[in-house]
């Protein structure tokens, strides 16, 4: 039937390229769409992740509770405070970073970790201060797991290695303190006096929470500076496969007291937005194709009410119900198949010349281009969006003209 | 052989008996025409001899098989093999060449073989060779119900079947129509069954079967005219109205 479903399409051509073009427009505003969001989000991922961890192992902070301390010095007696112990216990710190970093590197999904020691400080530079955080590590392992060395504007990440209280900086905090490579700077963990520290290099990744205030130095530095040797806050770990992430963290979340987080855990509230995104492409992705949807219904329909003697004929021939089914939902297959592709050629070129747009953003060294995903699965699920959609659209119609009696048509046309 | 058991056919509700039960047989290789007052319920006749329609009561055996013991899968194949159909309006498809309307049943049987040379045979045979390509608009009337009948002969049908094939034709066009009919009755032995209101065209039948009131009140022989039987005849049932 594919032939005589061929030349029913090309006999109303108007029609055929009118709904042709309905769901090219439905699949390319999915492809163009999809690859907006899509690009955008994981170009956020991709600096999120890739600058930080996968997975982050870091030390809890335990609060005091008003019976922590009862047990310690009055054993099993009442006690009623008056003022009830509070606050941190102690500084956070992980308790064995060795058998820890030891398990990481003989875990086969795990393709790097890095020690550090992570606090909070004043970075002073003349009269101008700002509060950062200083990510103590070491800057081979940093390189595993993080490929902040990419983004360098100066400099090498390999330099904070050297002797001598060496740091890199986010270039929105340098701009702040108005320092440039090379100057020296000094560094404040409120335990003791600041300390020198020089610049040796400047990353910008375009992420502004980071840019703004990053400071990495060699671990044994940072350590020194926060009076806590040999202490290590937080492990950051990479994995071989992204998607591990949140398993990983989960099985080892139960096999020592440490708080272990994937990164999409630790940035809840960004993959919220990002489901949220989500929803919105696809529910206005939907609406378009259920208008062409509509459209092929329509089309459909109208050709089946005006050919309903030639089912008739085709019946009396020895056709059968299932065979007329066939041919008109051929016809609506074949629709959706040739507006789903001509769609996703029509969204790729959108895509691409969207992608040569500049925008202000600022956006590191990846240029400041919009970035387009051109992830294959968007265009799989735009093409079976279009045919599936299609495929129902015709389902009807073409269920209709397979259950018309031949001698209903003929008599229904009067002696 | 078509044998017709007290069939019966009502339509509506409550039930109009259109046909009020009819015994008849039609042999092997016969020209049968069904002639009758539009209304007499002749075409709902030979839509029950041709399985279109089912009857009400009663049962139409084809070949000894019982139509109505057959499933739909073996209804089609049967229509498919045995039986062609020309109508009023001979509804060709208009998308196809007037060839390609010709092979059309072809398309159902799943042998491969090809059946063009036997459809040009046929069209040469009705004097429209030279219009082949031509698309079914591009015909006139006369020339549309030649390919319909084509069409209808194509798989080499035991019956023919036609619905007052000349009803749209004018009268010259009619004719030729019924000597094709003839001519496929005798060359090929094809059983063929019509349904015409035309005495004229009626009488180029073997057999009249005069149908009055949803009973066969009788039947002519033509090649005998004056012989207006209104005894039974084996195999007719003539019941008082």
């Amino acid at each position: 039937m594919w032939f005589l479903a061929v030349r029913h399409l090309l006999s109303r051509r108007k029609q055929t390229l009118l709904t042709v073009t309905g769901i090219l427009l439905g699949t390319a505003a999915y492809v163009v769409i999809s690859g907006l969001m899509i690009g955008f989000q994981d170009f956020l991922v991709d600096q999120l992740v890739n600058n930080d961890a996968h997975v982050k192992v870091s030390a809890r902070a335990d609060k005091l509770t008003a019976q922590s301390l009862d047990q310690a010095f009055y054993g099993d007696q009442f006690v009623s405070w008056i003022k009830s112990p509070s606050g941190r216990k102690d500084n956070p710190y992980i308790v064995s970073p060795g058998t820890w970093m030891q398990r990481l590197e003989h875990d086969p999904s795990v393709s790097g970790a890095s020690a550090q020691m992570v606090a909070q400080v004043i970075a002073t530079h003349g009269k101008i201060s700002s509060t950062a955080k200083l990510i103590g590590a070491d800057p081979d392992q940093q390189k595993k797991v993080s490929n902040i060395d990419d983004y360098m504007l100066s400099g090498h990440l390999d330099e904070i290695g050297k002797s001598g209280s060496r740091i890199v900086i986010g270039k929105d905090l340098a701009d702040t303190l108005g320092a440039v490579n090379g100057e020296t700077i000094y560094l404040s963990a409120g335990k003791a006096q600041p300390q020198p520290f020089r610049i040796v290099g400047i990353f910008h990744l375009g992420v502004k929470s980071i840019d703004e205030t990053t400071i990495i130095g060699a671990l044994s530095d940072a350590q020194k500076l926060n009076m806590t040797p040999g202490r290590v806050t937080d492990i950051a770990v990479r994995l071989h496969d992204l998607r591990q992430a949140r398993e990983m963290a989960g099985l080892w979340n139960l096999m020592a007291e440490e708080k272990v987080e994937s990164w999409d855990q630790a940035n809840e509230g960004l993959m919220s937005v990002f489901s949220l995104q989500d929803i919105v492409r696809n529910s206005m992705t939907i609406a378009i194709l259920i208008v062409a949807s509509f459209g092929i219904y329509n089309i459909l329909s109208l050709a089946i009410s005006h050919k309903t003697r030639e089912i008739a004929i085709l019946r009396s021939m020895g056709f059968e119900p299932g065979d007329i089914t066939r041919l008109f939902l051929t016809q609506g297959m074949a629709l959706g198949a040739i507006g789903g592709l001509a769609g996703l050629i029509f969204g790729y070129l959108i895509c691409a010349y969207l992608g040569t747009i500049e925008v202000s953003a600022d956006r590191g060294l990846g240029g400041n281009h919009l970035f387009m995903s051109y992830n294959l699965s968007i265009y799989f699920m735009g093409f079976m969006l279009a045919f599936i959609s299609a495929c129902v659209a015709s389902v009807l119609p073409a269920r209709s003209a397979g259950k018309m009696e031949p001698i209903d048509i003929i008599r229904g046309e009067g002696e | 052989m078509i044998e017709l058991f007290g069939v019966k056919k009502s339509f509506g509700d409550p039930p109009t008996e259109v046909l009020k039960g009819i015994t008849a047989e039609i042999k092997e290789g016969e020209m049968v025409s069904i002639v009758g007052r539009s209304g007499s319920g002749k075409s709902t006749l030979l839509y029950l001899i041709s399985t279109l329609d089912r009857p009400t009561a009663g049962d139409v055996v084809i070949d000894g098989v019982p139509v109505c013991s057959l499933s739909m899968k073996e209804l089609h194949r049967f229509r498919n093999e045995k039986m062609g159909f020309v109508f009023q309006f001979h509804h060709l498809l208009p998308e196809l060449s007037a060839l390609e309307n010709v092979l059309m049943p072809t398309l159902k049987q799943k042998k491969g073989e090809d059946f063009t040379p036997f459809a040009m045979e046929l069209l040469w045979e009705f004097g429209i060779a030279h219009k082949r390509d031509r698309r079914p608009g591009e015909l006139s009337g006369g020339e549309q119900q030649r390919v319909a009948i084509a069409r209808a002969l194509i798989l080499q049908p035991r019956y023919l079947f036609a619905d007052e094939p000349t009803g749209n034709l004018d009268s010259a066009n009619g004719e030729a129509v019924l000597k094709f009919f003839q001519s496929i009755h005798r060359d090929r032995g094809t059983t063929v069954i019509y349904v015409t209101h035309d005495p004229l065209f009626a009488e180029l039948a073997e057999r009249e079967l005069v149908l009055v009131d949803g009973l066969i009140r009788g039947e002519l022989h033509p090649k005998h005219l004056h012989e207006f039987r209104l005894d039974p005849i084996p195999g007719f049932e003539i019941r008082p109205s």
